[in-house]
C-alpha cells in the first residue's frame, strides 16, 4: 500500500509548518468548556486538560444492545422461582412492550447465581471469567429509563435524549477534552459482527456538533478506516508528488492570505491525514500482539473471537490515546443481540459466551498494563427485560429497572449499588436515571455535566440536559 | 425532565414576597411541619434532590433546580400539587401518600399565595426584549461618504464607530466567483469571469446578479438552505430508517419555488395549510410535507394504545418545534414539559401550537402517473403519492396540557392560538371553522399570522436568514432563536430596514438577493488586515467579506462542474452514487446498490443525493452537511482529516480529476503545449488568471511525471494523461479551489 511519509507532506514548507498551522494543531488556545468553534480557530481535536480533578482518562464502553436482562445476569429474585407461571403483584400491562404477548406470568431465570469476590456480588453462573473480576465492579441495579422501545432508549443512552439527533456521550467527551492522538480518530465504534444496532450511524452522531466529534466505525478487515489510503493505480510516487505540489501552492496561498487561520488548519489536516494512515493501520495491527494475550481474550476460541478482536482492538486504541471507544455486543435485530422475545435461554447462552471471557480479558489486561486506574469501563444495554414471561420462553423489554457496571478510572469497586423489588420491576432504592449515569462519567473525566454545555440555536445544550446527579457512592 | 422556567420563577418571588402574611403564617405553622416528616429527608439539609429544598419558604418557592414547583395561587397549577397527588409521576413521597387533609393544608397555602402576573391564564406577558416588538421603520443614515445602498450606511454608521474602514472592493474576477457560488452552488465558468472582467457597461455586475438569479441552479442552491431548515431526508431514520419513496416531491417543491421567486407568505402558508390552502393542488398539498420530514420510528412503535399517543405526540413536538424556529425564530419546543426558561412563553403556548396540529394526520395521497391528484373515484395505476400532513373533517381533536409533557398527567384545556404575549395584536384565540369547513382551518389561521406583514418575528427572521446565507453569520448568529437567550443583532436597525423592504417587496426574495448583493458591503475585498483583525476579528461589523470554505454539496457540485461531467438534470427521486463497500457492509438496513462504476446519472448536484438519516452521504457528511434530524439554521464549518482523506483518496474524486484531464485533452485539441493545458486547468479550477509561476510549477510537475511514467513502461500518451491527472487531482485540493474569497 502507497504510504505518504512525513518527508513528503513537510518537503515544500521549509522547517514544517507555518506557525498559524502549528498553533492550530496544538490548539493552543483552547479550553475547556470553550465556545463552539463555528470557524476552525484552534484545531476541535486538540487536547484540552481537564477543568477538575479527573480520575479517568477515557472510556470503554462495552454496549450490550438489545437489551441484556438484569434478572439473569446481576440481580438474581428468588421470588420470580416461587411465582414462576404465576402472576406477580407489581405488573402493569403498560409496561409490557409486546403488548399482548407478555402476560402476567413470572418467569424463573434459568441460571444459577453466586456471590464472588470480596464484596460478594451477585453474578450469574453464565458470566464465570467476568466473576474473577468482581471486585473491580461497581454494579449498578437500579437503573432506569424512559422508553421501552429499542430506538429511543438506545438514543437516551447514547445522547441523553429519547429523540434523534444529540450529540453522543463520546461525541461530549471529545469535545470536551479533545483527543490525545490526533493520529487516530478521537472516537472510535467497533460494530458487532452482526451488523450494527438500529439507529445506525446516528447512534455514535455529533448531532449539532462539528463533524470532529462523530464516532468513527473502524472496519473489522481491510483499511480501518475509509480513505485511509488512495485507489489502486495511484502510486505512492504519484501520492507524494501529488502532495507536495499541494502544499507548495497552499502554502503561496496562505502567505498571500495572511491572518487566515481556517487556511493554515486546513493545511495542517493534511499532515494529520498523513499521520492517520500510519497510525490507524499500526493500531488495528494484532500480529504484535503475543500468543497469551490473544488467548486472554478467547481469539483464539471461535464463540469469543470477534467480541474478543473488538475488546482487544479498544485496549490497542485507548493506550493510544484515543478518548472514547464504544464496542458493540449484539447488531442488527432481534436473537443477534441481546433481545430475548423468543427464548432467553438460548438468545443469553449465546451473548454471555461471545462477551464474557474478552470482557474479563480486557479488565485484566487494562490492569496489568496500569490502565485500569485512569480507564473507565462501561458495561450495560438500553433497557433490561421483564420479569414475567413473553410468550413460554422469552423477556420482553423494561425500562422501570435494569443493571449496569462500571469498572476502572475513579471507580469504587466491589460496590453494589441500588436495589429492584422482589421481582426486579421497580427501583426501590437510590434510582439512577441515564442523566445521572452520564453525570457519573463526566464527573470521572473531570467535567462538570452542568458546565460541559454546547451551543446550539442559542441555547447551551448538556448531555445531561436539566437533571442529572453524580452518583457518589460509585466513586472511589 | 425540568419543571418550569426561571423567568416565572421571578414572578412568583416577586408575588410572593409581596404579601400574603396569612400564606406565611400558614406556612409556618402547617406547611413546613408537614414537609418536614414527609420530604425533607431528600429534599432539605444534607440531600436536596434536584436541586429541591423544602426547608423554608423561600426555598420552597424558589423550586428545583429545573424551576420552581409552586405557581401562587394556582394549585391545580403547581407542581407539588401533582406530585403528591395519587396519579403523581415520580409520586411524592416515593413511598406512601399524603392524607387528604395534609394535600389540604397545601393547596390551601397556595391558594392563599398572591397571584403571579401570569401567562397560563392568558394574560399577555410583557416583555421589552427588541425581537419581540414591532419592527422600527429606520431609515438608512445619510451623509455618508461610502456606499451604494441604505445597506452600506448602515454598515458603515456601525464600523465608524469602531473606528474601523470598509475594505476597498474586490477585482471582478473575485467578485463573479462570489456571486456565483453564492446563488447558484456552482462555479462560474472561464468564460463568465472573462466576460464580466471585460464588460466596460456600467451595470455588468448586475447583469451578472440577474443572470444567476434566473438560473435553474438559483433554487438548487437556495432549496438547499431551506432543506436544512426543514430537516428534510429521505428515510425515517429511528430503527430501521425507513425509505421515503415520495420524500423527494418535497424537496423539488422547495427547489421550484425559490425558482418562481414565490412570495414568502405563500411558501409559509402552502407548508403550514396546504390543504386548506387549496385542497386540490398537488403542489399545495406536496408542501405540507414540511410537516412530514421529522424523523420517525413508524415500524416499530410500541404496541399499546398509549405508546402511539405518545409517538403521535412526539411527532408533533417535532412539527412544533421546527415550525417555531423556522418561521419565527422562536424556540417554543422548549415548553413543552415547563414554561420557557428565558422567554415569556408559557407552557400553553406549547400547547395552543399543538391544539393547532393536534387533528392533523399523516397522508400518503395518491397521484396519477403525471403526478397530479389522482380522483377519488378512480384507483391510481401507479404507486405513486406525496407526503401529506393535513386533516380529515372540522372537527377538531380536543387538546389539554400535559404536566411535564407527560401524556398520563393531563392539565387544563388549551385552544389554538398564537402565544400569550402576542395576543394584544392577535387573537389569542383563532375562529372556530366557518360551516360547511372541510377542516378546523387552525393551521391556515396560524399561517396567516405568520405570514402577516406586522408579524414582528417573520420579516426580520426571514431577512436575517438571507443576510447569513451571503455573509456566512446573521446579523442576528442565533439565526433560531430571537428569544431571550439569543444572540443581539450586531446592526438592529439595518435588519428592520431589510424586513420592511422584503414587506415591500410582497415577501419576494430575489429582490432582497439582489439589495444585498449590489450593496458596497457585499462587494469588498475579502483581505484581512492586522489592525481591523485586532479590533474585530470576527469580522462581525463586515469590514471585509469573510472568506468562506464551500459546503460539502458545493464541493462535490464544483468537482463535478470543473471536471465537465456535472448532470444538469433537476429534480425526480433521489440519486445514489457510489459508496465504499465497507459501508454498505456496515449497515444492513439500506437499499443503496452497489455501484460499480458511476455515471451521468451519479453526476447530478448534491441536492439530489438521496438522504438516508443512518447513512449520510460521506463527503457531504464530512463537510457538514446537517443530520437531518433537526432543523439546521447554521452549518458548522469543521476541518478535519477525514475531509483531506476523503478529497485525496476517494475514488470519486480520482475518476473526476481523470474526466477534467480528458475534458482539458478535448477542448485543448491534439497536440496542445503543457502549458497551454495547465494554464485552462487553473483558470476551470480557481476562476481566474493563474498566479505568477503556477503554469511554470505545473509544467514542471507534470514533465517529472510523465517521465517517470515512461520510465515505468507506460506509453507517451498515457503517461502524459496520468500526468495532467495529477495536476487536476492537485487543484481539486486546493484551498483555493474549497474557499470563496
Amino acid at each position: 500500500m502507497p504510504r505518504w511519509t512525513r518527508r513528503d507532506m513537510l518537503m515544500n514548507t521549509g522547517a514544517g509548518f507555518g506557525g498559524l498551522a502549528l498553533r492550530w494543531l496544538l490548539g493552543s488556545d483552547a479550553g475547556a468548556y470553550a465556545a463552539a468553534p463555528q470557524a476552525p480557530r484552534v484545531n476541535p481535536l486538540a487536547p484540552k486538560p481537564p477543568p477538575l480533578a479527573a480520575k479517568a482518562k477515557r472510556v470503554i464502553f462495552l454496549f450490550m444492545y438489545g437489551g441484556p436482562s438484569h434478572l439473569d445476569l446481576f440481580d438474581p429474585k428468588p421470588a420470580l422461582t416461587k411465582y414462576d407461571g404465576k402472576p406477580i403483584p407489581v405488573f402493569k400491562p403498560e409496561d409490557a412492550f409486546m403488548g399482548g404477548k407478555t402476560r402476567n406470568a413470572a418467569m424463573a431465570s434459568p441460571y444459577k447465581f453466586a456471590r464472588h469476590g470480596q464484596a460478594g456480588i451477585d453474578i450469574s453462573d453464565r458470566y464465570p471469567h467476568l466473576a474473577t473480576c468482581a471486585d473491580d465492579l461497581c454494579v449498578i441495579r437500579s437503573m432506569h429509563c424512559e422508553s421501552n422501545n429499542h430506538a429511543p432508549a438506545l438514543f437516551q443512552m447514547q445522547t441523553g435524549s429519547r429523540f434523534a439527533g444529540r450529540p453522543s456521550m463520546g461525541s461530549w467527551v471529545t469535545y470536551g477534552l479533545g483527543s490525545e492522538n490526533e493520529n487516530l480518530p478521537a472516537y472510535v465504534v467497533l460494530m458487532d459482527h452482526q451488523g450494527a444496532p438500529v439507529n445506525g450511524a446516528l447512534n455514535w452522531s455529533n448531532g449539532f456538533m462539528p463533524a470532529a466529534y462523530q464516532g468513527v466505525p473502524f472496519r473489522p478487515t481491510g483499511d480501518p478506516i475509509a480513505y485511509l489510503n488512495p485507489p489502486p493505480g495511484v502510486t505512492d510516487q504519484r501520492q507524494r508528488t501529488r502532495l507536495d505540489l499541494l502544499g507548495k501552492w497552499n502554502e503561496e496561498h496562505l502567505a498571500a492570505n495572511p491572518g487566515e487561520s481556517a487556511l493554515a488548519a486546513r493545511i495542517a489536516s493534511y499532515e494529520l491525514a498523513y499521520r492517520m494512515q500510519s497510525s490507524a493501520a499500526d493500531a488495528v495491527d494484532l500480529a504484535a500482539e503475543p500468543a497469551s494475550v490473544r488467548e486472554l481474550y478467547g481469539l483464539d476460541q471461535k464463540v469469543t473471537s470477534h467480541f474478543g478482536r473488538n475488546c482487544l482492538l479498544a485496549r490497542r486504541l485507548v493506550e493510544r490515546g484515543v478518548r472514547f471507544v464504544q464496542v458493540y455486543s449484539g447488531g442488527n435485530e432481534g436473537p443477534k443481540a441481546w433481545d430475548a422475545h423468543d427464548d432467553l435461554k438460548k438468545n443469553h447462552d449465546l451473548h454471555c459466551a461471545e462477551t464474557d471471557k474478552p470482557i474479563a480479558g480486557l479488565l485484566k489486561d487494562l490492569k496489568s498494563r496500569g490502565l485500569l486506574d485512569d480507564t473507565l469501563v462501561i458495561w450495560g444495554g438500553e433497557f433490561g427485560r421483564t420479569p414475567t414471561a413473553e410468550g413460554g420462553k422469552g423477556r420482553d423489554h423494561h425500562a422501570k429497572a435494569f443493571t449496569m457496571w462500571m469498572a476502572g478510572g475513579g471507580i469504587k469497586g466491589g460496590t453494589l449499588y441500588g436495589a429492584t423489588d422482589d421481582f426486579g420491576y421497580n427501583v426501590t432504592e437510590h434510582p439512577v436515571s441515564v442523566p445521572d449515569l452520564h453525570a457519573t462519567v463526566l464527573h470521572l473525566l473531570g467535567m462538570d455535566h452542568k458546565r460541559l454545555t454546547y451551543p446550539f440555536m442559542g441555547r447551551d445544550f448538556r448531555l445531561t440536559d436539566v437533571s442529572g446527579e453524580v452518583i457518589q457512592a460509585a466513586l472511589a | 425532565m425540568a419543571i418550569a422556567c426561571r423567568w416565572v420563577a421571578g414572578v412568583v418571588l416577586l408575588a410572593g414576597t409581596g404579601g400574603a402574611s396569612a400564606a406565611d403564617s400558614l406556612f409556618d405553622e402547617k406547611v413546613k411541619p408537614l414537609l418536614a416528616t414527609h420530604c425533607v429527608e431528600c429534599h432539605g439539609g444534607a440531600k436536596t434532590k434536584s436541586g429541591l429544598d423544602l426547608t423554608t419558604r423561600e426555598r420552597t418557592l424558589k423550586g428545583a433546580e429545573s424551576g420552581p414547583v409552586v405557581v401562587a395561587g394556582k394549585p391545580d397549577e403547581s407542581l407539588l400539587v401533582h406530585l403528591i397527588g395519587e396519579k403523581g409521576d415520580p409520586h411524592m413521597p416515593p413511598k406512601g401518600q399524603l392524607s387528604e387533609a395534609e394535600t389540604r393544608v397545601i393547596r390551601t397555602w397556595i391558594e392563599g399565595l398572591s397571584e403571579p402576573p401570569t401567562v397560563a391564564a392568558g394574560k399577555p406577558a410583557k416583555s421589552d426584549h427588541w425581537a419581540f416588538q414591532k419592527p422600527s421603520t429606520p431609515k438608512p443614515p445619510e451623509g455618508r461618504e461610502w456606499g451604494r445602498n441604505g445597506i452600506d450606511s448602515f454598515i458603515l454608521a456601525r464600523l465608524d464607530k469602531a473606528g474601523l474602514r470598509p475594505s476597498a472592493e474586490a477585482d471582478r474576477a473575485t467578485l463573479v466567483r462570489r456571486a456565483t457560488f453564492d446563488l447558484t452552488g456552482l462555479p462560474p465558468t472561464p468564460e463568465e469571469v472573462k466576460a464580466f472582467v471585460e464588460d466596460p457597461s456600467p451595470d455588468a455586475y448586475e447583469r451578472v446578479i440577474d443572470r444567476l438569479l434566473a438560473s435553474p441552479g438559483y433554487g438548487e442552491r437556495w432549496g438547499r438552505h431551506w432543506l436544512d431548515l426543514a430537516r428534510y431526508a429521505d428515510s425515517g431514520g429511528f430503527h430501521n430508517d425507513l425509505d421515503r419513496p415520495s420524500a423527494w416531491r418535497y424537496r423539488d417543491y422547495v427547489i421550484k419555488s425559490f425558482n418562481a421567486d414565490k412570495p414568502y407568505g405563500q411558501f409559509v402558508r402552502e407548508q403550514l395549510a396546504g390543504d386548506e390552502v387549496d385542497p386540490a393542488s398537488a403542489e399545495a398539498l406536496t408542501a405540507t410535507g414540511f410537516g412530514r420530514n421529522g424523523p420517525s420510528n413508524d415500524d416499530n412503535v410500541g404496541k399499546t394504545a398509549l405508546d402511539r399517543e405518545k409517538y403521535r405526540l412526539d411527532e408533533l413536538d417535532d412539527v412544533i418545534s421546527t415550525t417555531s424556529a423556522v418561521f419565527l425564530g422562536l424556540t417554543l419546543g422548549c415548553a413543552r414539559c415547563h414554561d420557557h426558561k428565558y422567554d415569556p412563553l408559557p407552557q400553553a403556548d406549547y400547547y395552543r401550537f399543538l391544539a393547532v396540529f393536534n387533528s392533523t394526520v399523516k397522508k400518503e395521497i395518491p397521484l396519477d402517473a403525471d403526478g397530479r391528484l389522482a380522483g377519488i373515484t378512480k384507483q391510481p395505476k401507479t404507486k405513486s403519492t406525496l407526503m401529506a400532513l393535513v386533516e380529515d373533517g372540522p372537527k377538531a381533536r380536543p387538546t389539554r396540557l400535559l404536566w411535564r409533557g407527560d401524556v398520563k398527567n393531563e392539565g387544563p384545556a388549551v385552544e389554538p392560538g398564537v402565544p400569550v404575549m402576542f395576543s394584544a395584536v392577535a387573537p389569542a384565540r383563532f375562529a372556530a371553522p366557518a360551516s360547511g369547513a372541510k377542516t378546523t382551518g387552525q393551521r391556515l389561521a396560524l399561517a396567516d399570522w405568520i405570514a402577516a406583514p406586522e408579524n414582528p418575528l417573520t420579516w426580520r427572521v426571514l431577512a436575517n436568514r438571507v443576510w447569513q446565507y451571503h455573509f456566512g453569520r446573521g446579523i442576528v448568529a442565533s439565526a433560531s432563536n430571537f428569544g431571550i437567550s439569543g444572540d443581539r443583532p450586531t446592526h438592529p436597525e439595518l435588519l428592520d430596514w431589510l424586513a420592511s423592504e422584503l414587506v415591500a417587496n410582497g415577501g419576494k426574495i430575489k429582490l432582497l438577493h439582489r439589495l444585498i448583493m449590489t450593496s458596497a458591503t457585499y462587494r469588498q475585498s475579502s483581505r484581512s488586515n492586522t489592525e481591523a483583525a485586532a479590533v474585530d476579528p470576527d469580522v462581525t461589523l463586515l469590514w471585509r467579506m469573510p472568506k468562506r470554505r464551500l459546503e460539502g454539496e458545493a464541493v462535490r457540485d464544483a468537482v463535478l462542474a470543473v471536471a465537465g461531467t456535472l448532470n444538469p438534470k433537476m429534480g425526480g427521486p433521489g440519486i445514489k452514487p457510489k459508496l465504499p463497500a465497507e459501508m454498505l457492509v456496515a449497515s444492513q438496513r439500506n437499499k443503496w446498490p452497489a455501484v460499480t462504476k458511476e455515471g451521468p446519472e451519479h453526476w447530478r448536484r448534491s441536492v439530489y443525493v438521496y438522504v438516508k438519516r443512518q447513512m449520510l452521504f460521506p463527503m457531504l457528511e464530512l463537510f457538514d452537511a446537517p443530520g437531518a434530524s433537526q432543523t439546521c439554521d447554521r452549518r458548522p464549518v469543521s476541518t478535519l482529516p477525514t475531509q483531506a482523506l476523503v478529497l485525496m483518496n476517494d475514488e470519486f474524486m480520482n475518476d473526476q480529476a481523470g474526466r477534467f484531464a480528458d475534458r482539458l485533452l478535448r477542448e485543448a485539441g491534439a497536440g496542445a503545449p503543457p502549458a497551454a493545458l495547465a494554464e485552462r486547468a487553473l483558470w476551470l479550477a480557481l476562476g481566474r488568471a493563474p498566479a505568477e509561476g503556477r503554469v511554470a510549477d505545473a509544467v514542471r510537475v507534470m514533465a517529472a511525471q510523465s517521465a517517470a511514467y515512461r520510465a515505468a513502461g507506460k506509453p507517451a500518451i498515457d503517461a502524459d494523461r496520468d500526468a495532467l491527472i495529477d495536476l487536476c487531482h492537485v487543484l481539486l485540493n486546493t484551498n483555493e479551489f474549497l474557499y470563496v474569497e
